[in-house]
Parts: C-alpha cells; sequence; structure tokens
C-alpha cells in the first residue's frame, strides 16, 4: 500500500495529542482554513427535553463535538459543519434544536435518541469526524431514512442537503435522497485514521450522563 | 378419448388450457400461464409456449415435460401486432435572449412584486440613493454577505425592489432583510440573465401562484407595452401560468416562441381512395380520417419525417420477424392519442421545463397466417404433438367467454389485451362478426412513460397496475382514494415520505421521480387508461354491433389481461353503461376470472361446435 506522508502526519500528530492528553497537557488539534464563522460557541442549558413543535428537527451532536474537535476528519470547520446543517433547514421554513449525546458515541444510536425527542419525528447525527445519519422516531435504530457512512467524503454542500433533506422529511415531502460521491480509496486511506478519532471520541462517553440541550453561537 | 390443449399466444401471455375431449364431452383439466418470449406469432414464441403448457400438466398431474400425453395442440391464428408505440412530440418552447425565468424553485423567498433595473450583485454598493435595483447574486455569494449588502444598500436609501439568485438561498436571505422583498433562487444558468435592463420578480404566497406576471395585460402596464408589443408578450406569461415565482426581464430582442416542429405525414389508404392527414393536428383529427377511411387497407408515413421512420420501423420489424416481404406488410389499424411530454425549454436559465403537446401512435399490422402455420411446424417437431392452427382469436375469445355463468348470444366480448383490443359480436344464430385494433395495455404504458418521464417499461407497467398511496409514516399510508391503513410492522425506511405503489401482498415500491405528486401520477395513469381502452371499446364495439349501433348491443363480456386490472373494467362497465349496455368482465369456465378465454375457446372448437 502506498503511504500517504501527509495522513502519516495526521495520525502521528493525533496519536501525539492522545498521549499529551493522557499525560494532562490539552490535547493539540490543528486548527482549519479561514471560513466565514470561524468557531462555535457550544453552551449546555440543562436536559435534553421532549419536543412539541413539528417545525423542529433535533440535531444530536457527539460528546466532544466542537470542544476537543473542531474539524471533521478532511479539516472541515465544525462550525461551517453546523451553520450549512442550519441553512438548509432554515431554506426549508425548518428549525434545527441541538442536543449533545453523552451516553453513546454511536452515530445510528444518537440520531435515534434526537428523532424520538424531536417535535417532527425526524432527527439527524453527526459525529465529529463527520459521519451522519437522517432518522425517524418510528424506525429500529440501526435503520435509518439517510446515512452519510464515508466521513471523507462528505463536504460542506453535503451537510447542507442533510439540513435540507431532514427539514423535508419533517414537512412530509418526500425528497430526493441526498446524492453522496463514493470513494473507494476513502477506507485504505482514512481507516487509520477514523478509528483513532472514534477511540479518542468514546474517551468523552459519559454512560450515566443524560442528553443536554446546547445553545449555539457562531463566532 | 384425446387430451387437447389450447394455447394462446397473446403479446404479453401465453396462455394453456388443457381438457380432455371424449366424444362431445369436454372436462377441463387445468391451466397454465407464462410470460410470451418475442413478438407473438414467431419462432420465438416457442420458449414460453413450452412452459405454460408445462404448468398446465404439472396442474393436471402430468410430468411437466411429457408433451406427448397431449394428443393435439391447437394454437390461435394470431394478428401480430406491434406494440412499439411511438411519440412525437409536436412542439417547443424556444426562449431566444432571456426574457424570463419561469422555473418552479420550491422555496422562494419573501412574497410580493418588485421591479428595478437588474445588476450584478457585485455593483451594488455603486448604486446610488433612489435607484430601483434588482441585484443577480451568484452562488459564490454566501447568503450573509449577500444579506448584509442587500440590507446596507437599503439603509443608504437605495431601493433593492427584489433579487435573484443562483444557490438555493431565498429564504435564508429574506430572514435577514429589515423588510420583505421577493426573491426568485435555484436560477442554475445565472450568467445568462441579462444585467442593466427593466426587470420584475413576482413570488406569490405559498400554496397560491404568480398572479401578474402570467396575465399579459399586466405586464404591458409593468413594461408600458405597446398592444403590438403586448402581443409578443403572451408566450412569456403563457409559460409563467401554474408558477410561485417568476421573473420577467424586457430585453429589446428578447422573445418566447412556441415552435410546431414538423412531425410528418400520415397517408390512410381505404376502399375510396388515399387520404392525407398531419401528425401535428392531433389525435382528434387522425382518428377520425382513420374512421373515414374504414376498412383501412394499409398506412405510409411521410418519407424522412419521424412518422415516416416510424411505420418502415414496424414494417421492417414484421418483416424480419416473418420472413414476409416488406411490401407485403400492411398496417390495417391505427390509434392515435395526445400526450403532454415535459421537455426542456431551449434557451431557458434555470433549465425550466414546458409541457409540450405530442401525439403517441399504436399500430397493427394485417394477420397472417403463414408465420402462425411455420410456429405450428415447430412446435410439432420439438414437442412432437400433432399441432393445428385454430380459428381467429376474437372468434376464439367469444366461445371462450360464453363459458362464463349468465351469458347467452347475442354477446359482444372486448378482449382487452396488452398490444391489441379485439371485438366479436355474435348473434343468436351463432354467426360471429369481429375486429383487432391497435392500442391496448403497451400503449398505456407508452403513454404514462413519456408523460412522467421515465425510461424504465418495468416502472411503467407498475405505474399502470398497481394503486398508489403515500407514506405518512413508518406505520400507516394513505391510498389514493383517502383511506388510511395500518401496518403491524415497520416499513422500509426508503418508502418513508414517498409516493408509492401499493403491490399485492402488501409490498410497497417507492416511486423515485423528483417532484412526482400522487395526484399527478393518478390523473396521468387514468388518463392513459380512458384515452385508449375506453376510446378503444367504443370504437371496437361501432365496428362489430349490428348496423354500427353501439345501442343495439345488450350484452359485453370483458376478457383478457387488461381486463384483469382494478380500474380499466369498471372504466370501460361505466361507460358503457350510459348507452344501457350490460357489460361486465367475463368469469370463464366459472373458475378462471377473464383470463383463458381464447385458450378455452380453442379447445371447445376442436369438437367442431360450441358448447
Amino acid at each position: 500500500m502506498q503511504i500517504n506522508p501527509e495522513l502519516l502526519e495526521k495520525i502521528v500528530t493525533e496519536v501525539l495529542a492522545e498521549l499529551g492528553a493522557a499525560g494532562g497537557s490539552t490535547a493539540a488539534v490543528a486548527t482549519a482554513a479561514p471560513e466565514a464563522v470561524a468557531g462555535i460557541k457550544l453552551t449546555e442549558k440543562g436536559p435534553a427535553e421532549r419536543g412539541t413543535d413539528p417545525k423542529e428537527v433535533v440535531l444530536a451532536v457527539s460528546p466532544a463535538f466542537g470542544t476537543t474537535f473542531k474539524t471533521t476528519i478532511i479539516g472541515l470547520p465544525l462550525a461551517a459543519v453546523l451553520r450549512q446543517v442550519f441553512a438548509g433547514a432554515e431554506e426549508e421554513g425548518i428549525h434545527v434544536r441541538v442536543i449533545r449525546v453523552y451516553h453513546t458515541a454511536d452515530v445510528a444510536f444518537m440520531a435515534h435518541y434526537a428523532a424520538r425527542i424531536s417535535g417532527s419525528g425526524i432527527g439527524i447525527g453527526i459525529l465529529s469526524r463527520g459521519t451522519s445519519v437522517i432518522h425517524q422516531r418510528d424506525l429500529a435504530p440501526l435503520s435509518n431514512l439517510e446515512l452519510f457512512p464515508q466521513s471523507p467524503v462528505i463536504d460542506l454542500p453535503t451537510f447542507r442537503a442533510i439540513g435540507k433533506n431532514a427539514a423535508k422529511y419533517a414537512k412530509g415531502e418526500s425528497p430526493t435522497p441526498v446524492p453522496t460521491n463514493n470513494d473507494p480509496m476513502a477506507r485504505p486511506r482514512y481507516q487509520g485514521l477514523a478509528a483513532l478519532l472514534h477511540n479518542k471520541e468514546a474517551g468523552f462517553q459519559d454512560r450515566s450522563k443524560a442528553p443536554q440541550e446546547l445553545s449555539v453561537s457562531f463566532e | 378419448m384425446a387430451i387437447v390443449a389450447g394455447i394462446d399466444i397473446g403479446n404479453a401471455t401465453t396462455e394453456t388450457a388443457l381438457a380432455r375431449i371424449e366424444g362431445r364431452d369436454i372436462t377441463f383439466l387445468a391451466t397454465g400461464i407464462s410470460p410470451t418470449t418475442g413478438i407473438k406469432g414467431t419462432l420465438q414464441n416457442l420458449h414460453g409456449l413450452r412452459s405454460s403448457l408445462g404448468m398446465a400438466l404439472e396442474r393436471a398431474g402430468f410430468k411437466g415435460d411429457d408433451y406427448r400425453a397431449v394428443d393435439l395442440i391447437r394454437l390461435n391464428r394470431a394478428a401480430p401486432v406491434i406494440g412499439d408505440v411511438a411519440m412525437e412530440t409536436v412542439t417547443e418552447t424556444i426562449v431566444t435572449e432571456s426574457t424570463m425565468i419561469g422555473h418552479n424553485p420550491s422555496t422562494p423567498g419573501g412574497i410580493g412584486v418588485g421591479l428595478g433595473v437588474s445588476i450584478p450583485f457585485g455593483g451594488l454598493s455603486r448604486a446610488s440613493e433612489g435607484d430601483s435595483v434588482i441585484p443577480v447574486i451568484e452562488a459564490k455569494y454566501d447568503y450573509e454577505t449577500a444579506a448584509s449588502e442587500i440590507s446596507a444598500a437599503i439603509a443608504r436609501g437605495v431601493n433593492v425592489a427584489a433579487a435573484i439568485c443562483q444557490s438555493d438561498d431565498g429564504v435564508l436571505i429574506a430572514n435577514r432583510m429589515p423588510h420583505v422583498i421577493p426573491i426568485v433562487d435555484e436560477v442554475s444558468a445565472i450568467e445568462r440573465v441579462p444585467l442593466g435592463m427593466r426587470c420584475c420578480v413576482e413570488v406569490a404566497p405559498p400554496g397560491r401562484v404568480v398572479s401578474l406576471l402570467s396575465n399579459p395585460y399586466d405586464i404591458a402596464s409593468l413594461f408600458e407595452l405597446s398592444p403590438e408589443e403586448t402581443k409578443q408578450i403572451v408566450p412569456v406569461a403563457r409559460a409563467l401560468v401554474g408558477n410561485r415565482s417568476a421573473v420577467v426581464i424586457r430585453t429589446p430582442m428578447g422573445e418566447v416562441r412556441e415552435r410546431r416542429i414538423p412531425a410528418g405525414e400520415l397517408y390512410i389508404i381505404g376502399p375510396q381512395g388515399k387520404r392525407t392527414v398531419n401528425v401535428e393536428e392531433g389525435a382528434g383529427v387522425i382518428q377520425k380520417t382513420v374512421i373515414d377511411c374504414y376498412p383501412v387497407e394499409n398506412i405510409f408515413g411521410q418519407p424522412g419525417t419521424n412518422v415516416g421512420g416510424m411505420m418502415e420501423r414496424v414494417r421492417r420489424t414484421m418483416s424480419d420477424l416473418t420472413d414476409i416481404p416488406i411490401g407485403d406488410i400492411y398496417i390495417q389499424d391505427l390509434l392515435a392519442v395526445d400526450t403532454l411530454v415535459p421537455q426542456k425549454v431551449v434557451g431557458g436559465v434555470a433549465g425550466e421545463f414546458s409541457l409540450e403537446s405530442g401525439v403517441a401512435l399504436a399500430v397493427m399490422v394485417k394477420t397472417e397466417e403463414l408465420p402462425m402455420q411455420r410456429l405450428a411446424k415447430a412446435v410439432a417437431e420439438e414437442l412432437g404433438v400433432k399441432v393445428e392452427v385454430g380459428g381467429i382469436e376474437a372468434d376464439m375469445a367469444i366461445r371462450g367467454a360464453l363459458t362464463t355463468p349468465g351469458t347467452k348470444p347475442p354477446i359482444a366480448i372486448l378482449d382487452l389485451g396488452a398490444g391489441s383490443s379485439d371485438a366479436s359480436f355474435m348473434k343468436t344464430d351463432g354467426t360471429v362478426s369481429l375486429t383487432h385494433l391497435a392500442g391496448a395495455g403497451n400503449m398505456v404504458n407508452t403513454i404514462i412513460g413519456s408523460e412522467l418521464g421515465i425510461d424504465d417499461m418495468d416502472l411503467a407497467e407498475a405505474i399502470k397496475r398497481y394503486p398508489l398511496c403515500k407514506v405518512e409514516s413508518a406505520f400507516h399510508v394513505r391510498q389514493e382514494d383517502g383511506t388510511v391503513r395500518f401496518f403491524d410492522k415497520p416499513l422500509d425506511p426508503s418508502v418513508f415520505g414517498r409516493v408509492a405503489l401499493l403491490h399485492e401482498n402488501d409490498m410497497l415500491q417507492p416511486l423515485m421521480i423528483p417532484n412526482i405528486s400522487l395526484e399527478r401520477v393518478r390523473m396521468t395513469r387514468r388518463k392513459a387508461k380512458q384515452e385508449v381502452f375506453v376510446k378503444n371499446a367504443m370504437r371496437a364495439l361501432e365496428q362489430v354491433a349490428p348496423g354500427n349501433n353501439v345501442r343495439l348491443v345488450d350484452y359485453v363480456v370483458l376478457v383478457g389481461g387488461s381486463a384483469k386490472d382494478f380500474e380499466i373494467s369498471t372504466m370501460v362497465t361505466d361507460m358503457l353503461s350510459r348507452y344501457g349496455i350490460v357489460a361486465g368482465r367475463g368469469n370463464i369456465r366459472s373458475t378462471e376470472g377473464p383470463r383463458n378465454a381464447v385458450a378455452t375457446g380453442l379447445v371447445l372448437s376442436s369438437t367442431g361446435g360450441a358448447q
């Protein structure tokens, strides 16, 4: 297998950061390229409640989304990711409520939880590395409406389309599933990194902590 | 004692009736059905015939390949029909020098009408106070940037009347404005929007359609047009009817034209000579000409045109399959149906579609006994069974249909199949008049396919065959008649929120057609069936009825695969009841439903008489 020096460097940085974190110092994650919004502030507002508003879609983010992790696996700022999902839903007249899930880092269960407390019954789950799912409350957790399993091929227009389609499902429309790229090389190239990122994210799980409602402000 | 198999090779299915005959006593043993292989009346049918006969043999307790158990096979004298139905688009909408944007984005921003001069978004900062402008925003500008710059310009006193934008940002920008302005979005070819021109944008409230820009006199008032110019703007107004948002731009040269494509002429030869009809004139005129020429001897298309090509293709296919010289193939009937075909507007800036009119044509080739004899010979050699070619299909069908309880001559039958619609009428004395007409199930598929923009004929067939529903939750669907149906197990997530076809055994097949509504599919499907089957039922009965008067027919029995359809038979029954005719779906031998009529008739006729 051809070794990509850039990727290798990224993995080494991640591992070093992991070791550093274990040693007590703060994790150093490379900050992203300049975007319209550089950062987000996610403030917890207390336990996430079951919603009644049919105009809402609930978005569940993973335990370390936006705190330890600032970018997806391909370096998209998580701030831009959230902004695009919000924009996609807003264009359809739907509002996005954000919660942070602590009890799991499995995107299917996160999204299913979000769907179950969503007023419209539609939920989205996004992991820090970018993996996403659109879910509906009546489905089994490991089933879904639309799944975006390859985090390295999800770009910002795709996140916009995810927000838009989730909103369309909430409105009872029948959207065309979001077209996604399929990169057969994504697995060999990114598998190592994805595993590391998952491990790291799973470290922030707290099985005894209930999902928290978040308020999002862009900086 | 003899075992006789009546085998009916249809356009879509091959049906077998297996019976034991002792003297004049006939005992039916079993039936078989299988898809027809190849075009009917050709040697390719052999394969489908084997499996249909095999199925009947197995059901009757023989071995599936024990063909020698059969003493005699009787085949129908098929009327080969080419289901190759052609679509001719006869109109085309052309926009020269973009004068309008008439696409229908699902979420335009704001509400209202804005009139101003179109300017590039980058030039907004140079607009001076009091100017009425409409910025044209390319996709490279983010919605925040667009909204803040427009707000800043408004604060300076520039009258930003409306906006046109490339990405799907209409609502996002509108939500960030100090006051409501109409915004049309998703204009894909935004670079073609003329700049520096007077321009009007209208966005209607949700659930409404544009009212000003679809009215030529309102456009005239907005742009101060002369009566001559108003006349030219009519196609623009027409093209915008029914949209929620629209843009009209006044350019010095621009216009929207509807062009008629020369589709070619049809030459119909009847006993009184040749008549000419232009396909452009539509189905009504074509059909009238066909009736005027009855009985049609042959039909040609104008050489070098689309319709000429279609007629030649039919002749060549038939000639290749049957080895009959191309000059000896006679087209004996033609059914034309007007359709609307979604076509991309030439020169449009936002990928607009316009419904253009078209004509669907189905034709039928004259019966030839020769190929059937050839097939019979091939079957006899293959299976080692004596084979004979029985009577004409419609004649056989009526004998089969008379096994339906509650029927007696005089009676008419309509055999609605996949390739042809046949009718026959039997008088009390047993004499039969009959006709074979072009256009049946396959033509319905073609019309459904072209009106909904589907290339996949299997999908069109499924749309024809199954009722629709909309999946409203993981546990319930709303059916096309408005009733709700619940399911015990959760439905597959791939059908969630979609318009789907409700197959037998509760399987749901989602329709993956963008922006499709249940109502539109239903309307298209029902219209296609009305146009083909109801029209053909009338046409056929007029030809076989005594004195060509449909009112003189008392009983009509519907048979054939299409009579099994969930709504075709009720449509035909409903129409015929207006003429005081008792019509209904047949029930062959009280067990087979509307199927197996011809196969049954073939067996019955082997003893020489009716029942």
